[in-house]
């Protein structure tokens, strides 16, 4: 009696919490990475957060006519642990009154606020953490980001039809990276293919020499990679030229070790590699020109757009309609109804959020990277049209 | 230590206290960053045994933590949610984790010693991010559900039960750490520190009573990490991170060693300066924190706990000035 | 066969090479100067980043990193003369917290500075590719490492053995007292050395940003790595570290050659046990303590 009492009672102190901001403006808690490893994130994010309100403007018209402000409260995970996550999850909720959170760049940070989603009510927009579960551990969340298995399936079938019958891959040892081996490994295998050999190396190493050797050894018609984004991706692909594997005929394949941001960092050898990634930088579509035009404008080359900006511009754009739609208070499961099943044109092309699982329905692209006026990048050889996450489809949900 | 003032000792003694029952009612939409200050009060002063007292030289306390927060979380998801015997559980296991690792050690000293448990705190934790189907990798340890203590007092996110829990855990120690420092093992503890041979040479079995307090050390530290399990229900593998070690050590010196009092001040110093600087710019807090502990140990030669001394030489000195002239 | 054990050799050995270039500095600072000096990888990292830099402003890579470690050693000797100074006297754990600050502050100074992003160091094009060495390809750039650690480390050796600054310097870490009754000025020295001890390491950052990336988060990742070096190699210990740093190198590397799962344990288990067996280091310095 005396612990239901307290859970009424507790649950009451929360609604008015989380209501008792002021009426006409609508906080939202970007949790993400400042510095740290994970720093790059968090400042893409914000950048993009901050290019497409300095476009669309701050405030929206709700459904009365009503204007009202929409304010982003950035917190730094500092590029610690998920309990970081949670922390400030908490207080965004509890002490700034958010209505919304958002970012979270890391799986396990989006996983530790699955429990805080559904105490709180408050949706999640999550701008990348790719775990293909996540999006099954909260009715709040929603993801406007990728899943690894989305990213990697098509690229099986494009490498067996186009030559590549031996592979051999080496993915980071962590969660996203057993994703990709997974998923790299059954399409790839399905069409034919043979894996001629595996490696998985520590996170966040930069130091392959000895992978590369053993992959050398192998003599696999293409080298698979997953490395998080980073100085392990860029390691990774020096390597691959320096030890001769590239010279050796051996192809490289992978997804976003290849983005804008880090082609810099290379070469003329990258030249060549072929990845298979949700957005490409150099889509020629009016939303993605707006959103580099944009960045250019308001932070010129201190700002690269990536998958980062894309998600990070997309769910402002949801958050920010769907307060217009809805008004600034009608609780969290109807912005996530609001969500669902929207279609629209994002800068990588047409997307839609599935309205059963709340997760992102993508073109995926295989690019190659080439050399265009004196600068690398990216260019579409290949699409696969709104692809649903292949890990939903292999595990359905088992109840409603 | 204030000799001879009863007075200002009671109310020293009083003064964290009186700030925990305020910032109870003052604060309490923020209550786990107050939880999570005192936590690492208790992860400090379990340093400050080792560290300060016995001079042992260690990076590797956050093994004990994360074991006993690791510890902690298994025993609620496998066996029983119930918080005090997966405490009991989780300090049980770091102090055996410290008794062994220690005697495996403690002949050796100074900067060997401390890359010894540099070694073991590392093997720890890429053992934990290795054992995906126990801890859970790099994703943590997801799904913990604590039941009440006592059946009573709901763990949930208003967080007023884990501040409570945690405040009465950590008051439950300093009692207990208090005694130990004070009696005749504290202080053949700290005779062990100054100079370990005259100890030997007067027969303290000086290797046991080394042995003795890594131990209980131990056994704090794993109390601390089993209360962050329970507070926050998750274990990520940055519980034992390198990081997390530097992080209590730093905290422990800013705040003063060998007075216990000095992990207060210095965790609750570290993490608020920290989380306050890092809202105002996301980018900026490293400059803020670092200048902190540079200033603080090019003015003071105690830690922060050394301010009040340091202010009664000061104007001592400033009054003897005067007279002399 | 013979050509992979070869190359896994080799492989070690460069990484090993940057190892010591940047703890060689280190050794002596804790070994001479008994200061804990965790900010030394801060000095590593601004000399690489110094170095990428000029590189990417188009600069001669070979004067970039001069640049980079010219920008370490004045660094040190500002910090030397002013935080540094102060900290001789204090205690050790005085030292830590001190040098703790000054990674932080490095760290938030290179994000503000620099960028969150991974800093490139952009080398010649000839040090990128694999050159022939007879029986396979091997990249230039691990061969270059490997040339330019032992060079320095047979100039080290020479100045060391063959010079009164060295011998002043091998008394004051054997003896400070006795040096100092003797009338060498052991102040000077500490000065000297420290600051060239930052000059090393920031050539060791810049020409090793291939192997240990440059980032904001470096000085705080490979701190441990350089302490390594210095304790299982000796403190104060110019051949004890040359050692440890090459060991660790291969071990590292054919930890991962062979147990790739197995690695970090490998390199961490080989250090418990030779610490255990060797307290003292593999090659400590005779001093009197």
């Amino acid at each position: 009696m005396r612990r239901l009492l307290g859970t009424v009672v507790g649950g009451m102190l929360l609604q008015w919490t989380i209501t008792a901001s002021a009426g006409d403006v609508v906080k939202v808690g970007l949790i993400a990475s400042y510095t740290g490893a994970f720093a790059t994130w968090g400042s893409q994010f914000q950048q993009a957060v901050e290019a497409y309100r300095a476009l669309h403007g701050n405030t929206v018209k709700g459904p009365g006519g009503e204007e009202i402000e929409i304010q982003f409260v950035y917190r730094d995970t500092a590029s610690q642990g998920p309990d970081k996550a949670k922390q400030l999850a908490e207080e965004l909720i509890l002490r700034d009154h958010v209505k919304f959170l958002c970012g979270l760049e890391l799986s396990p940070y989006a996983m530790a606020l699955a429990d805080i989603s559904k105490e709180a009510k408050v949706p999640v927009v999550i701008m990348n953490a790719a775990t293909a579960s996540i999006t099954r551990m909260s009715p709040y969340f929603v993801r406007v980001s990728q899943t690894v298995p989305q990213d990697v399936a098509p690229l099986g079938p494009w490498a067996v039809a186009h030559g590549i019958k031996r592979v051999y891959t080496i993915v980071s040892d962590y969660a996203p990276g057993y994703d990709a081996e997974t998923y790299f490994t059954k399409t790839f295998n399905a069409a034919g293919g043979e894996i001629v050999g595996s490696a998985r190396t520590p996170q966040q190493e930069t130091n392959f020499s000895a992978y590369m050797e053993r992959a050398l050894q192998a003599k696999p018609d293409a080298l698979y990679m997953f490395q998080p984004a980073g100085s392990p991706s860029v390691a990774f692909v020096k390597a691959y030229v320096e030890r001769g594997l590239k010279a050796a005929g051996i192809k490289l394949l992978g997804g976003g070790e290849t983005q804008e941001l880090f082609l810099p960092n290379f070469t003329d050898d990258i030249v060549g590699t072929v990845t298979s990634m949700h957005y490409t930088e150099t889509n020629n579509n009016p939303a993605n020109l707006e959103l580099r035009a944009q960045l250019e404008k308001m932070f010129g080359n201190k700002s690269v757009p990536d998958i980062a900006s894309v998600a990070a511009w997309d769910g402002t754009m949801l958050i920010q309609q769907a307060v217009a739609a809805l008004g600034p208070d009608v609780g969290g499961l109807k912005y996530i109804d609001f969500m669902k099943g929207k279609k629209f044109d994002s800068p990588r092309g047409p997307v839609e959020i599935d309205p059963v699982e709340r997760d992102i329905i993508q073109n995926i692209y295989i690019r190659r990277v080439e050399k265009r006026d004196g600068k690398l990048v990216n260019v579409n050889i290949g699409e696969v049209d709104m692809v649903k996450d292949p890990w939903k489809i292999d595990n359905p949900p088992k109840s409603n | 230590m204030i000799h001879g003032r009863p007075v200002l000792a009671a109310f020293g003694h009083a003064l964290p206290w009186a700030i925990a029952i305020a910032y109870f009612y003052l604060a309490p939409y923020a209550l786990s960053f107050g939880t999570q200050v005192m936590i690492w009060i208790l992860f400090a002063m379990s340093l400050d045994l080792a560290l300060g007292y016995a001079g042992i030289l260690t990076l590797g306390h956050a093994g004990f933590f994360g074991l006993g927060a690791y510890a902690a979380g298994l025993f609620a998801i496998h066996v029983s949610p119930d918080p005090i015997l997966g405490h009991f559980a989780a300090v049980a296991l770091a102090a055996l984790f410290g008794a062994i690792t220690g005697a495996m050690i403690l002949h050796t000293s100074g900067v060997t010693f401390l890359m010894l448990t540099l070694a073991i705190v590392s093997m720890l934790s890429e053992y934990a991010n290795q054992a995906r189907g126990l801890t859970g990798g790099d994703d943590g340890l997801q799904g913990i559900r604590i039941a009440p203590i006592f059946g009573v007092f709901e763990f949930n996110i208003f967080g007023k039960t884990a501040y409570v829990y945690a405040a009465v855990v950590l008051f439950g120690w300093l009692l207990f750490a208090w005694r130990i420092v004070h009696s005749t093992f504290g202080r053949s503890v700290d005779g062990i520190r100054q100079n370990p041979r005259r100890m030997r040479a007067i027969g303290t079995p000086v290797w046991w009573r080394l042995l003795a307090i890594y131990t209980i050390s131990a056994a704090m530290a794993g109390s601390a990490g089993a209360l962050s399990a329970h507070s926050t229900r998750f274990v990520g593998l940055s519980v034992l991170s390198l990081l997390t070690s530097g992080i209590v050590t730093v905290a422990l010196i800013l705040g003063g060693t060998r007075r216990l009092y000095g992990a207060f001040v210095g965790a609750t110093t570290y993490f608020v300066v920290q989380d306050w600087s890092a809202k105002i710019s996301p980018f900026f807090w490293e400059f803020v924190v670092g200048g902190m502990l540079i200033v603080t140990v090019l003015l003071l030669d105690g830690g922060l706990l050394d301010l009040g001394p340091a202010a009664v030489r000061l104007r001592d000195r400033w009054r003897a000035g005067r007279e002399g002239k | 066969m013979l050509s992979f054990a070869l190359t896994v050799l080799l492989d070690g050995i460069s990484y090993g090479m940057i190892l010591f270039l940047i703890s060689v500095g280190l050794t002596v600072t804790m070994g001479l100067m008994r200061v804990v000096n965790l900010a030394h990888g801060a000095f590593a990292m601004i000399g690489g980043y110094v170095a990428g830099y000029l590189t990417q402003q188009g600069a001669n890579f070979y004067l970039a990193v001069i640049g980079g470690a010219v920008a370490a050693a004045t660094l040190g000797a500002i910090a030397e003369m002013t935080i540094y100074r102060p900290l001789y006297r204090k205690g050790e754990l005085s030292q830590v917290l001190l040098t703790v600050g000054i990674v932080f502050v490095a760290t938030g100074a290179v994000t503000g500075i620099f960028g969150a992003f991974p800093y490139p160091v952009v080398f010649p094009a000839y040090l990128t590719r694999p050159i022939d060495i007879g029986f396979r390809e091997y990249p230039a750039y691990r061969l270059f490492l490997i040339a330019v650690g032992a060079a320095i480390a047979a100039v080290l050796w020479l100045v060391l053995d063959g010079s009164t600054y060295g011998a002043r310097l091998r008394a004051a870490v054997d003896n400070p007292s006795m040096a100092r009754a003797v009338g060498i000025d052991v102040n000077l020295l500490f000065t000297v050395t420290f600051i060239i001890g930052c000059a090393l390491a920031g050539l060791g950052g810049a020409i090793g940003a291939g192997i240990l990336s440059l980032e904001p988060a470096y000085a705080l990742k490979y701190i441990v790595l350089f302490l390594v070096v210095v304790i299982v190699g000796g403190e104060g210990s110019f051949g004890g570290s040359f050692v440890a740093a090459i060991a660790l190198g291969i071990i590292d590397t054919l930890g991962k050659y062979f147990v790739p799962e197995a690695a970090a344990y490998l390199l961490y288990a080989a250090v418990f046990a030779l610490l255990l067996w060797r307290p003292r280091g593999l090659l400590p310095p005779k001093s009197a303590a």
